[in-house]
């Protein structure tokens, strides 16, 4: 095999015997929402789990009662509250001494926008929770409204003309909490996603993980191609894949080429950005800064394993 | 009156029935359109409603017994979406096939057809996988209706639809309604019976379910929802053109024989290898490689060492015993001449168990792989390990056995069929002054010589006048011979050269020196040649084969030499026919009649590489035999315009690995003798390298990638993929590394 | 056993402790807790006990709270919170999340008017804001009706026939800051009251799906289970009576508690501790001749239709106290019971004490003057007390 990419990540041990999105869900063809849960299905093996998920495409996916497409238990929250009501369910396996492993799997709908008090508040008290936002840039399940994570320059169905700001720093802000990692993962870069879903469920406290998430039917684009966008946010740098470890050891996983030529295919085969709605050379910009920055992040990481100069003088008296 | 339109998420049903209700309001009518909204998405089945009247709309409910109905994909036709429509009501269908099918489909319908999916791909509303059509058909409802156009552009206008205007006027041009078939006798097949009053105990198949308290339910079965009716367009394994294969004179199946040695060794290699050649030691030694040329791999870190790894395989496996395909009516067949095309063509023929004998002149077996090439690139040892090979099939090998005309003459009446595959054995001359003087010989005659006859000496300054493959053996040998000095002269530059490009480097390393558009146009000496006149050369336009023509200038030089070989080119000798043949696209021909004898390899195609004399043979043994009546199919080489593009090959996934080198013995102590220069490749690792374009290697890309995770593996390794389920996105195609899937719709 | 002096605040704080060390025989005991003015005495209490296999969360909003409580109610816990006011609007979504998700989690509401403008003081249109939620609710007279209802909250909400959340509304500071006795019950006593909880639908490990789509046909079957749980109730409130008697040697209120109607003409239908002040005025009013009685409304979701209309048959005339106002209607407990008075009865709708004024027995004595005096009911009539 000279896939070096894909090394050994199907069909091994860490597979869940049965898929977490079960077929007969009702997602869209090609979501990447669905991708996502089945990566995550090779990531937890046998042990047990329980997610949460917030109202979204996530949970309509299930399909209606009494049948599930969720091939492991879940718990449809409401849209707000993924995070709290993970925090009881979490606690009850502590207080019980059960190796559950709870997750939240919430849109950016429900991550940055309506559940962003109850998130901070979870990862601010360090919950034992595995928080993943599948971001699809879009309030897709309730037709394709802007969300706070939607990017400059798109069309929605509440940006007409295209949303005049940018998206949330989400993994910085969820790593500013200081909380044991926090990072974002590419699927097309299935080496390092299977790395950090292995490396984060593992954790103990609050994790989370962001996954940029096509979905054809919000970016208008073929459903065949999400994976291939996915290539060009991340190699035009749109879409940086980093991991911060504890809020302050920042690693970039995956070093973009910057490729101006990637950034415009990536805008050309989304009917959601209209050309004469968005400048590439102002998302170029922006891309510009937001790596200066992360650079600079990365760098600082490497001072902080200096040890400090003892503190001067005497401590105070009190 | 009502009308109900099936379609898919995605498809615009609800925006199709609105149009609808524009267009009548319009017209002064009061409407209403509404849709089914559920949870299903893009391509799950979903109904909308429009509502017109002439008075006031009260009722509020779903239209279950529509005037017409629009169905937006065939393949929701059926019983559910047909229930309710009224006798004689309007039926319109997406679909390419003729309404009069549908009339005989359903009786007591007045069907009307159009393949919108077509015009509202032209126009470009929607994706590859979800067309939109619901502008489109809507124009079709317009003309079926009556509705006049400036109305139906006002109802696209006050929709902010404007744009999809031209396909739905398409689409009012274009539609055919049918006249409808009366209705059987017998149980209507369309309207569906009024529900059933409901009884106390209503019958358990009417019945809903009964809905167990929230408290009481502890597990979810599965949905079972079959979102493989959703689709459009299902995945399927196939094996794609790669460009080696569609690159190999030869007909090999590269790609399957390196992926083969990737993955079993080399003797599930050779097998495959044998399936084409019996000459896998000798083209894995000699072969220019074309199959490297198209490969994929090329501009991304090199292509892959194909020849490389033919020859690890000749070395390294046991001598293939191809797979033979016994034929129930032996013939005879002669071949004359056992150079490449020839032994091609007898080892095609004996493997199908024809009685094949083989004639050739020279009192060894090989034509030009033992008269033309030297020791050092194939030594006797890699030839006879094919011609074992093929022997060991039962041809039948005549040596020493220098056919004449009336030999031939009586080959063709002793055989059921005769191929002949004399090559070219007629060296181009150099017409200028000076060229009888001895020392002045052809290259092909000295590589005969230096071939078969051991011993030889040369001294002094020899030149090769040439840029082909002869034009290096001649100058390689001649420093293995002896020669103080060689130098090459060639009317071309480098890159116009015709010789493979290893063997130009290895020339340089070994000493060579090269004097580019150089011509010559005279020998100097006395008796024997001393000198050589050569004039400077421009080049000019492209000539026929692609390279820019030659221009020969006033500009002269001089150079003193002892020796001067000719490496021109060849031609067929076409002497040795009998006078009244005729030979026509490869076949033989007296006075208008076509004779049972074929020629092949150089002799027919003149296309001068062993790799293509192999093909040729094997493409002519199997003509010589449909000629002959057997029921085969002719071989035909593939279009390298069918082979999997770069662009469809997923490189991102692939590590940047530069192609494995042979291994070599130093120029210093390769022109000491005639061993030979390449000791192959290390080992077989090369052939990891192969992206396998076009065939699945049951790398699991697309099997991880499913978005429904349903591509198993069958017990047997392969894959499978379930079509109950799969909703047709295509992203298993688009992230396969190596394009070995398609999509059928 | 014991009497101890303290506030309803502490009381339903203990109380809570309680319930949630009886169940460290079972998953144990959870909630998530956010303060608002005046219940924040009772989570204060509940965060300094030390509670075996308990925990409480102390979260950012009054919707995390209720959304902490659904996880661990999900996971088999018995779970509590107390919240108050506009807290419980912003908590709304997850109230109603609780009661059809069908968990049986217990809620202690200070009843506080609604703002803006501001004010922290007594109304009931808090948690009648929320009667439509799926919960039982009751309405505490007493200090010591925060101790027992509340212990009888869960266990009429965990009862298996029941399962579904129930919520206890009592005065804001008329009870929640004032200090009274109460009998303190012991925690074996507690231990025998309380079975652990067996929540029959809690999330295992097992595939499945809770609270995903419902469709139409569904909802109505959902809707209706969860009808016939709330009409269970009254049995299975009667049963935990007798229980809670067995145990603690008293019995807390009825659904509907009467005073002195036998022989009454004249009816004054309250909840809280408006039923305290009315039983006052009825006392006066007999004293003055008029044979005036009075019917607390205990239980007030499912609503004890039948024990209402049980009371005030033979009654003339019906006074219906409410402190909260559905503008453009009425009081919201007259809107819901003044059909069950006799139907020649005359029913007059009083509002007092809305924003937390003071409700005197001279308040109600004159509105039982003034119901006395009527020909005909009229609209409903805020009745100032400041």
């Amino acid at each position: 095999m000279n896939e070096p990419a894909l090394g050994g990540i199907a069909q091994r041990a860490q597979d869940r015997p049965e898929p977490i999105l079960r077929p007969g869900n009702t997602n869209c063809g090609g979501c990447g929402m669905s991708i996502g849960w089945q990566f995550l299905s090779r990531a937890v093996a046998h042990e047990p789990i329980q997610i949460v998920i917030p109202a979204c495409c996530g949970i309509v996916t299930a399909g209606p009662y009494p049948y599930s497409a969720y091939g492991a238990p879940i718990l449809a929250s409401t849209f707000a509250s993924a995070a709290a009501m993970a925090t009881g369910l979490s606690q009850a396996a502590r207080l019980n001494g059960e190796a559950t492993r709870v997750l939240c799997w919430a849109g950016d709908g429900g991550t940055y926008d309506i559940g962003m008090a109850t998130l901070s508040a979870a990862a601010e008290r360090n919950e034992n929770i595995l928080y993943i936002c599948y971001d699809n840039e879009i309030y897709g399940n309730t037709g394709g409204q802007r969300s706070s994570a939607t990017p400059l320059g798109a069309v929605t169905t509440t940006t007409p003309i295209g949303k005049e700001v940018g998206k949330k720093d989400i993994v910085g802000i969820m790593a500013a909490h200081g909380i044991a990692y926090a990072a974002s993962l590419s699927l097309a870069h299935p080496d390092d996603a299977m790395r950090k879903f292995r490396h984060c469920l593992d954790l103990e406290g609050f994790r989370f993980l962001h996954i940029l998430s096509p979905c054809p039917t919000g970016w208008k684009s073929e459903p065949a191609d999400g994976v291939q966008l996915l290539r060009l946010a991340v190699s035009s740098g749109l879409y940086p894949v980093i991991e911060v470890f504890d809020g302050e050891r920042t690693v970039i996983n995956v070093e973009p080429s910057f490729s101006y030529e990637d950034l415009a295919t990536y805008f050309a085969a989304q009917a959601r950005f209209k050309r004469e709605r968005y400048s590439l050379e102002a998302v170029a910009a922006r891309i510009q800064r937001n790596w200066r920055r992360l650079r600079v992040q990365a760098a600082a990481s490497a001072a902080l394993a200096e040890p400090l100069p003892e503190p001067a003088g005497a401590p105070l008296a009190v | 009156m009502e009308i109900r339109i099936h379609g898919r998420g995605g498809q615009g049903g609800v925006t199709c029935a609105k149009i609808l209700a524009a267009a009548y309001a319009r017209m002064g009518k009061s409407v209403q359109a509404f849709g089914d909204y559920a949870a299903e998405r893009s391509g799950a089945p979903i109904r909308a409603y429009t509502r017109v009247s002439d008075a006031p709309i009260t009722n509020r409910n779903k239209v279950y017994h529509p005037d017409h109905l629009l169905v937006l994909d065939p393949a929701l036709l059926g019983e559910a979406s047909l229930a309710g429509l009224a006798e004689g009501g309007s039926l319109l269908i997406n679909s390419p096939d003729p309404p009069e099918r549908f009339a005989e489909r359903f009786p007591g319908t007045r069907p009307a057809s159009l393949d919108c999916t077509a015009i509202a791909r032209r126009h470009g509303i929607g994706t590859r996988s979800v067309v939109i059509v619901n502008t489109t058909i809507a124009g079709a409802f317009a003309r079926t209706q009556g509705i006049p156009l400036e109305v139906l552009e006002g109802a696209y206008e006050d929709l902010g639809l404007a744009g999809d205007l031209p396909a739905a006027l398409e689409a009012y041009a274009a539609v055919r309604i049918a006249e409808p078939r009366p209705r059987a006798a017998v149980a209507g097949a369309v309207a569906s019976p009024p529900p059933a009053p409901r009884t106390v105990a209503p019958a358990a198949s009417t019945a809903p379910p009964p809905v167990l308290a929230l408290t009481a339910h502890t597990e979810g079965p599965e949905t079972g929802l079959k979102t493989g009716d959703w689709r459009s367009q299902l995945p399927r394994f196939v094996r794609n053109l790669a460009p080696c294969n569609a690159w190999c004179p030869a007909g090999i199946d590269v790609v399957g024989f390196v992926q083969a040695l990737a993955r079993e060794g080399p003797e599930a290699a050779a097998g495959i290898l044998a399936e084409a050649t019996p000459l896998a030691s000798v083209c894995g030694r000699v072969c220019p490689g074309f199959c490297m040329l198209g490969c994929n791999r090329r501009d991304y870190d090199g292509a892959v060492n194909v020849r490389g790894l033919e020859r690890w395989v000749a070395d390294h496996a046991p001598i293939a015993r191809a797979a033979e395909q016994p034929t129930a009516q032996p013939r005879r067949l002669a071949v004359v001449g056992s150079g490449p095309a020839g032994l091609s063509a007898a080892y095609a023929l004996a493997r199908q168990g024809h009685r094949t004998e083989l004639f050739e002149g020279e009192s060894v077996l090989g034509g030009v792989l033992r008269t033309g090439i030297p020791g050092y690139r194939l030594p006797d040892a890699a030839l006879e390990r094919d011609l074992q090979g093929i022997l060991d099939l039962g041809v039948e090998a005549h040596t020493g056995a220098f056919l004449g005309q009336a030999d031939l003459e009586r080959l063709s009446q002793d055989f059921d069929a005769v191929i002949l595959a004399t090559g070219l054995q007629q060296a181009r001359d150099l017409d200028i002054p000076g060229s009888e003087l001895a020392g002045v010989e052809q290259g092909i005659a000295f590589l005969h010589r230096s071939n078969l006859e051991p011993g030889a000496r040369l001294t002094g300054h020899v030149v090769v006048l040439g840029g082909g493959n002869t034009a290096m053996d001649c100058a390689r040998s001649a420093l293995r011979f002896g020669a103080d000095r060689v130098t090459v002269a060639y009317r071309r530059g480098r890159s116009e050269m015709p010789a493979i490009r290893e063997e130009i480097e290895e020339a340089m390393e070994e000493g060579v020196t090269f004097r580019f558009l150089q011509a010559p146009v005279a020998f100097v000496g006395e008796d024997r040649v001393t000198g050589l006149e050569l004039a400077e050369v421009e080049l000019g336009p492209p000539d026929d084969s692609g390279r820019r023509r030659p221009l020969v200038t006033e500009r002269r030089s001089r150079i003193a030499c002892d020796h001067v070989l000719l490496a021109l080119g060849q031609s067929p000798d076409l002497a040795l026919l009998p006078e009244d043949w005729k030979l026509q696209d490869g076949r033989a021909f007296r006075s208008g009649e076509a004779l049972n004898v074929f020629a092949s390899g150089d002799l027919s195609t003149g296309a001068g590489t062993v790799t293509h004399a192999i093909g040729d043979g094997r493409r002519v043994a199997r003509q010589a035999l449909i000629a002959l009546g057997e029921a085969l199919e002719p071989l035909t080489r593939p279009d390298r315009a069918d082979a999997v593009p770069r662009e469809r090959i997923r490189f991102d996934y692939f590590a940047r690995r530069s192609p494995a080198q042979l291994r070599q013995a130093a120029p210093a102590e390769r022109i000491g003798g005639f061993d030979e220069v390449s000791q192959g490749l290390p080992d077989a690792s090369e052939a990891e390298r192969c992206l396998s374009c076009g065939s699945c290697t049951y790398c699991d890309t697309c099997l991880i990638y499913c978005p429904e995770g349903i591509i198993h593996r069958e017990p047997d390794g392969t894959y499978a993929i379930d079509a109950e389920y799969c909703k047709g996105c295509g992203i298993c195609l688009s992230v396969c590394p190596r394009c070995g899937l398609e999509m059928v719709t | 056993m014991s009497t101890q002096l303290m506030t309803a605040n502490h009381a339903a704080g203990l109380a809570a402790t309680l319930a949630g060390r009886a169940n460290r025989r079972g998953r144990g005991f959870g909630s998530g807790v956010y303060p608002i003015t005046p219940q924040t005495e009772c989570i204060e209490f509940l965060c300094k006990q030390d509670i075996e296999k308990g925990h409480v969360v102390r979260v950012e909003s009054e919707h995390s709270a209720m959304a902490v409580c659904i996880g661990f109610s999900m996971a088999g816990l018995r779970a509590y919170t107390a919240s108050s006011s506009n807290g419980l609007a912003y908590m709304t979504e997850n109230v109603f999340a609780a009661g059809f998700y069908r968990l049986p989690i217990v809620m202690m509401a200070v009843n506080r008017t609604m703002g803006p403008p501001w004010n922290i003081w007594v109304d009931h249109g808090d948690t009648l804001m929320l009667r439509d939620a799926g919960w039982i609710q009751l309405y505490c007279e007493d200090n010591q009706d925060l101790m027992d209802l509340s212990l009888m909250c869960f266990r009429v909400a965990e009862d298996p026939r029941i399962l579904v959340p129930a919520m206890l509304g009592q005065d804001a500071f008329v009870l929640s800051h004032t200090i009274m006795q109460i009998e303190v019950p012991d925690q074996a006593q507690v231990d025998r009251f309380l079975p652990p909880l067996d929540l029959p639908h809690r999330l295992t490990d097992q595939p499945r799906t809770v609270g995903g789509l419902d469709f139409p046909h569904e909802i109505e079957q959902h809707r209706e289970h969860h009808a016939a749980a709330m009409n269970r109730v009254f049995e299975v409130y009667a049963e935990a009576q007798d229980a809670f008697e067995a145990v603690f040697g008293r019995r807390p209120a009825d659904p509907v508690v009467p005073y002195r109607l036998d022989d009454a003409e004249l009816a004054l239908v309250s909840m809280g501790t408006t039923a305290s002040t009315a039983r006052a005025a009825v006392d006066e009013a007999r004293r003055k001749g008029i044979r005036a009685g009075s019917l607390r409304v205990n239980l007030f979701r499912p609503f004890p239709e039948r024990q209402l209309a049980a009371q005030l048959a033979g009654i003339e005339r019906v006074a219906i106290l409410d402190r909260d106002l559905s503008p453009g209607m009425g009081g919201i407990l007259w809107g819901e019971s003044r059909a069950l008075a006799p139907r020649d009865a005359l029913v007059q709708n009083y509002m007092l004490g809305l924003g937390g004024g003071d409700v005197r027995p001279e308040h109600l004595v004159a509105v039982i003057d003034d119901l006395a005096g009527l020909e005909r009911a009229g609209a409903p009539i805020i009745q100032e007390v400041a």
